[in-house]
């Protein structure tokens, strides 16, 4: 079974396809988060990223990028874990082995697009405005307030919103 | 000494099937060998504390499990396969080992980790969403170890375990007894010279109820040489310790 | 698996297989545990044979229509019937000979003995409760004799059944032959009574009022009594700790 059709098992509840693929992809994920993190946080942020997997595999498009979608999850587990650890832990997250590639967020961004499109209703109404804008192109919150004629704290709880909508659509992370 | 047994004997009706035993094991992996009908299931019982003596005294982890407070303390440490263990053919394997974590009054929070890391241990873990009615027989005695060895506990006690095993999954089960005697005692009682042979650190022979020899398995080959009856140096010590006692019972 | 030497792959797989392999016990569960004061115990309630959902929409259709033909008919049955039902179902309620796990039950901190306590007294709770809706939904077919005697009268009778089976189930370690003891000598009771005519004297035959004296007889219930205590004794000495596999 190559990649995409394990992914599709694990979005069926098929525990072995998951197994199976953290067989095959969590040795080169940790070697690739070791380069920035210390043991301890590789094993919390590769077993964080699995279990997201898990939750959110119904989200994956096959495109021939299942590693890309898999570093973008260790990637994001890689910045919650950092984030709570303040403002330095963060910069590491702007250079070195944990940025951002664009080409992998946007194939990424693409997915998610449509799975927020059946989530958040159609083009045009708030929640659905609110994320295209501050996710789908990385505004700031203050650009998104002044382009939607809305004060920061109502884009903020849109935002919350949407973010709450897209996970119970997405089945529930914790 | 996690096992001291001091003269014990267990009767049923006229059959002595335990006779005047004792026993001193600390940690590591204690082979208890013999033929059938020699008494080991009976020894491994009042081992498990399911079984009471009917003469001489069992302490188990400095415990009397004749007073019931102490017992329980006993069997929340002890893992036990016995020899026909029996299963519930609608559970699954999680559910299975889950269910005895349950019942050895394991912290409900510790749980979940507990059984995956049992089950990953005997190398089931593609199959721990599967009903216990579809797996093999060998697979049904990996459930078995699994649900021993979830409480990691001190005490481990196998009643035959590798039966229904192929040799490379026996391969791996002395490796995993071999591992866990670091910390615990583990007692496997066999009648298969071989499954003890390289993993045990002692082993024990009994026959007709009673301890004839007790050694590392070095000294046990030690006893058979010169003899002809085996097919390996383990076998043959054992013939030739078997052949003795019964020499000496039939004097 | 092989990542970075200093990572433990087979650890953090473990730790996401219990994640996902974990079992979220349901309401009843929970509640269970924290009555009992053990997860093991409630499990071990809520996996009874006959408390599970199956079992359960059984009893309670033989209850109900139990309780249809008493309103349609006007003959009695939900006292008839009760006592046979709890039977059964006690029977299955797993002991030691019944449970394929036995021998390592016997091992476990929470005893079996109290596995099967708890699990006999669910099984005759729940019975008692069905049977007493059923009994206060046709209250009013019971003009002829004593009310209360054939709304709760049953209750003493469905004990004494239920300690038969249980006691036979367990000494006999076959649930069949428990179910088959109970519910059986019940019939037998039953129809005997009825043939004896009871208070109106041999002869009167089958009729309801014969029939129902069984349970409104007060000079059966010191032997109804008397049944359950043996009953219980006989378990309490086949569960007793310790005793081996004999």
């Amino acid at each position: 079974m190559d990649d995409d059709e394990l992914i599709a098992s694990l979005a069926g509840g098929d525990d072995t396809a998951l197994r199976e693929l953290f067989a095959r992809h969590a040795p080169w994920l940790a070697a690739r988060l070791r380069k920035a993190l210390p043991p301890d946080d590789v094993e919390d942020v590769l077993q964080e990223t699995f279990l997201a997997v898990w939750r959110n595999a119904k989200t994956y498009r096959p495109r021939g990028t299942p590693a890309a979608w898999l570093w973008v999850i260790a990637r994001n587990q890689a910045a919650l874990l950092l984030r709570k650890r303040g403002p330095a832990a963060i910069a590491l997250l702007d250079e070195g082995p944990l940025a951002a590639d664009p080409a992998e967020s946007a194939a990424v961004r693409a997915d998610l697009a449509t799975a927020a499109a059946a989530a958040l209703g159609p083009p045009g109404c708030p929640d659905r405005e609110v994320w295209r804008l501050m996710y789908e192109e990385d505004r700031p919150v203050a650009e998104v307030a002044e382009l939607m004629g809305v004060p920061e704290g109502t884009v903020k709880s849109r935002a919350h919103r949407a973010r709450r909508l897209l996970r119970a659509a997405l089945g529930g992370a914790r | 000494m996690n096992i001291e047994l001091t003269d014990v004997t267990r009767t049923f009706g006229r059959n002595k099937a335990v006779d005047g035993v004792s026993l001193a094991v600390g940690p590591g992996v204690f082979g208890l060998l013999g033929p059938n009908g020699a008494g080991k299931t009976s020894l491994l019982r009042m081992l498990a504390t399911v079984l009471p003596p009917s003469s001489g005294t069992v302490r188990l982890l400095g415990r009397d499990p004749a007073r019931p407070a102490a017992r329980t303390e006993i069997r929340r440490r002890l893992g036990y396969l016995p020899q026909n263990l029996g299963y519930y053919p609608a559970f699954t394997v999680a559910e299975f080992v889950e269910y005895f974590a349950l019942l050895k009054e394991m912290p409900a929070g510790q749980v979940p980790r507990a059984v995956a890391a049992a089950i990953e241990r005997v190398d089931l873990g593609p199959k721990a969403k599967s009903r216990l009615r579809t797996l093999s027989g060998g697979m049904l005695r990996r459930v078995g170890i699994a649900q021993a060895i979830v409480n990691e506990p001190e005490l481990l006690l196998f009643d035959e375990p590798t039966a229904g095993l192929d040799p490379e999954q026996r391969v791996g089960f002395r490796a995993l007894i071999r591992d866990l005697g670091r910390q615990a005692t583990v007692v496997v009682s066999t009648h298969l010279v071989e499954d003890v042979g390289a993993a045990c650190s002692e082993v024990g022979l009994m026959a007709e109820g009673k301890v004839v020899f007790r050694g590392a398995p070095d000294e046990l080959i030690a006893q058979g040489a010169g003899s002809e009856l085996g097919d390996s140096a383990l076998e043959r010590g054992y013939s030739a310790v078997l052949a003795a006692s019964r020499k000496r019972v039939a004097a | 698996m092989n990542g970075p030497d200093d990572i433990d792959l087979n650890r953090v797989w473990v730790n996401v297989a219990a994640e996902i392999w974990r079992r979220q016990p349901g309401r009843a569960e929970r509640t269970a545990a924290r009555l009992l004061r053990s997860p093991g115990l409630a499990r071990a309630l809520v996996t009874t044979p006959s408390l599970l959902l199956p079992w359960l929409i059984a009893t309670t259709i033989v209850f109900a229509v139990g309780a249809l033909t008493q309103l349609g008919a006007g003959q009695p049955l939900v006292w008839l019937i009760a006592p046979a039902v709890a039977a059964v179902g006690i029977a299955y309620a797993y002991g030691p000979g019944l449970d394929p796990a036995w021998e390592l039950s016997c091992s476990m901190p929470v005893s079996d003995r109290l596995v099967l306590l708890t699990r006999a007294a669910a099984v005759l709770g729940v019975n008692a409760g069905l049977g007493l809706i059923a009994s206060a939904a046709t209250l009013g077919t019971h003009v002829s004799t004593g009310t209360v005697q054939l709304t709760i009268g049953w209750l003493l009778p469905m004990t004494a059944a239920c300690a038969l089976a249980l006691a036979v189930a367990v000494a006999v370690r076959s649930a069949i032959a428990g179910a088959g003891a109970g519910a059986g000598a019940w019939i037998i009771l039953v129809l005997a009574h009825g043939a004896a005519g009871g208070p109106a004297g041999a002869g009167s035959g089958l009729s309801a009022a014969a029939l129902s004296s069984v349970v409104a007889d007060a000079n059966l219930y010191l032997p109804y009594l008397a049944v359950a205590a043996c009953g219980a004794a006989i378990v309490a000495f086949a569960t007793r700790p310790q005793r081996g596999l004999l």
